[in-house]
């Protein structure tokens, strides 16, 4: 294996929480979110020598990332992205799970998958703390328009959310 | 809950059942849609050398018509002509085509528009080459009737009359209104539904302040 491959592959190991959180964004399927992570990985190491130190690498991993779950389709004969999670879906699966914040992060991702695919990168911008000037920059809008869609995506989560019979603040 | 206070736990969430092999991923095939198109070019380019070794062996052996032979051999070569030229266009298309930008509404852009580009690219082709080839299989489809109107108009001393005049230009218009639906559904169902998604979002992205 060649230091490049090698560095790479160590970069991803550090950073693989990223794939991980976007993939669980962009796909409710098991197999289309490993796909999608494939994929991820694939265009990341075709890229790999665009890479500059300038930025950090995670940086410049979402930003690839998010570019490669946007741009994807899932296979054909799964659940196309439009087709919504029942409402009120069984909470026994998730009551298992220790803590409170776990079952809402749960309850949240299933509210994700109501999305649209530009919604979905501004949501894991968001969590991530990403500052509103480099969202703006990450998707080409203006950083007062991230500001309006982000109060937008909160009511329309909001509203997701008590649809499914949780109660949001 | 609030998505607020759910940044911690976000956060500190673990890739958990995260059971991936980079290195394998890293030597496996896209499933972008520009792959995808790609790949499908290559298995088309591979069923048009098939489709051309079975004509010319069909116009070896299975035609005994002289006029025939002349006739498709010409019309073969401008197919080949310009399937080289498009083929070779689109081969330096794919080669050329950029990698992600940045900014994912430049990329998409990106995207979109070499989709439709290669799209248009793809449809000009096959209106040259396409009604070529349907004549020549119209012709041989009608055996020896086909072979007989061939000689009669290609090969009379006399000029054609406006029926047997008609009878060509309606075949041509055929072959046209054949080659336009096949290939606005094929197209349609190649790129389409990967152009309409990637819209969308160009839609979605569009600045509304």
């Amino acid at each position: 294996m060649d230091t490049k491959q090698t560095r790479f592959l160590q970069l991803m190991e550090e950073n693989k929480g990223i794939l991980f959180k976007i993939c669980k964004i962009y796909q409710d399927d098991a197999d289309d979110r490993h796909d999608l992570l494939q994929e991820m990985t694939l265009q990341l190491w075709l890229a790999f020598d665009s890479y500059r130190a300038e930025s950090k690498f995670s940086t410049w991993m979402y930003r690839v990332a998010l570019n490669t779950a946007i741009a994807f389709f899932k296979k054909q004969k799964r659940r196309p992205d439009g087709e919504k999670i029942p409402i009120g879906f069984d909470r026994a699966e998730e009551n298992t799970l220790a803590g409170e914040k776990e079952e809402q992060l749960i309850v949240f991702y299933k509210a994700v998958q109501q999305l649209n695919k530009v919604e979905k990168a501004l949501v894991y911008l968001y969590m991530e703390d990403v500052p509103y000037d480099d969202i703006a920059a990450s998707l080409g809008i203006t950083p007062i328009n991230v500001r309006v869609r982000i109060n937008r995506l909160k009511t329309k989560l909001k509203e997701i959310i008590n649809n499914m019979n949780y109660e949001y603040r | 809950m609030n998505i607020d206070e759910l940044k911690d736990a976000w956060k500190n969430e673990e890739p958990k059942g995260m059971n991936f092999q980079a290195e394998v991923a890293m030597t496996s095939k896209t499933t972008s849609a520009v792959g995808k198109i790609r790949r499908n070019m290559k298995t088309e380019f591979i069923a048009v050398l098939v489709s051309y070794t079975m004509f010319t062996a069909l116009m070896f052996y299975g035609v005994q018509s002289v006029l025939f032979f002349n006739v498709a051999s010409i019309f073969m070569f401008i197919i080949i002509v310009l399937n080289c030229f498009y083929y070779f266009r689109f081969y330096h298309f794919y080669k050329s085509i950029s990698r992600y930008d940045l900014n994912i509404k430049n990329s998409i852009r990106k995207i979109t528009y070499e989709l439709e580009l290669n799209a248009e690219i793809y449809k000009t082709y096959n209106f040259c080459v396409t009604p070529l080839a349907v004549l020549i299989t119209f012709v041989l489809l009608c055996g020896n009737n086909g072979l007989g109107f061939m000689h009669y108009v290609l090969a009379s001393k006399a000029y054609i009359s406006p029926l047997n005049l008609l009878i060509a230009f309606a075949i041509i218009l055929i072959s046209f209104v054949i080659t336009y639906i096949c290939i606005n559904h094929h197209v349609r169902t190649q790129y389409g539904k990967y152009i309409t998604e990637l819209k969308q979002v160009m839609d979605d992205l569009g600045d509304e302040e």
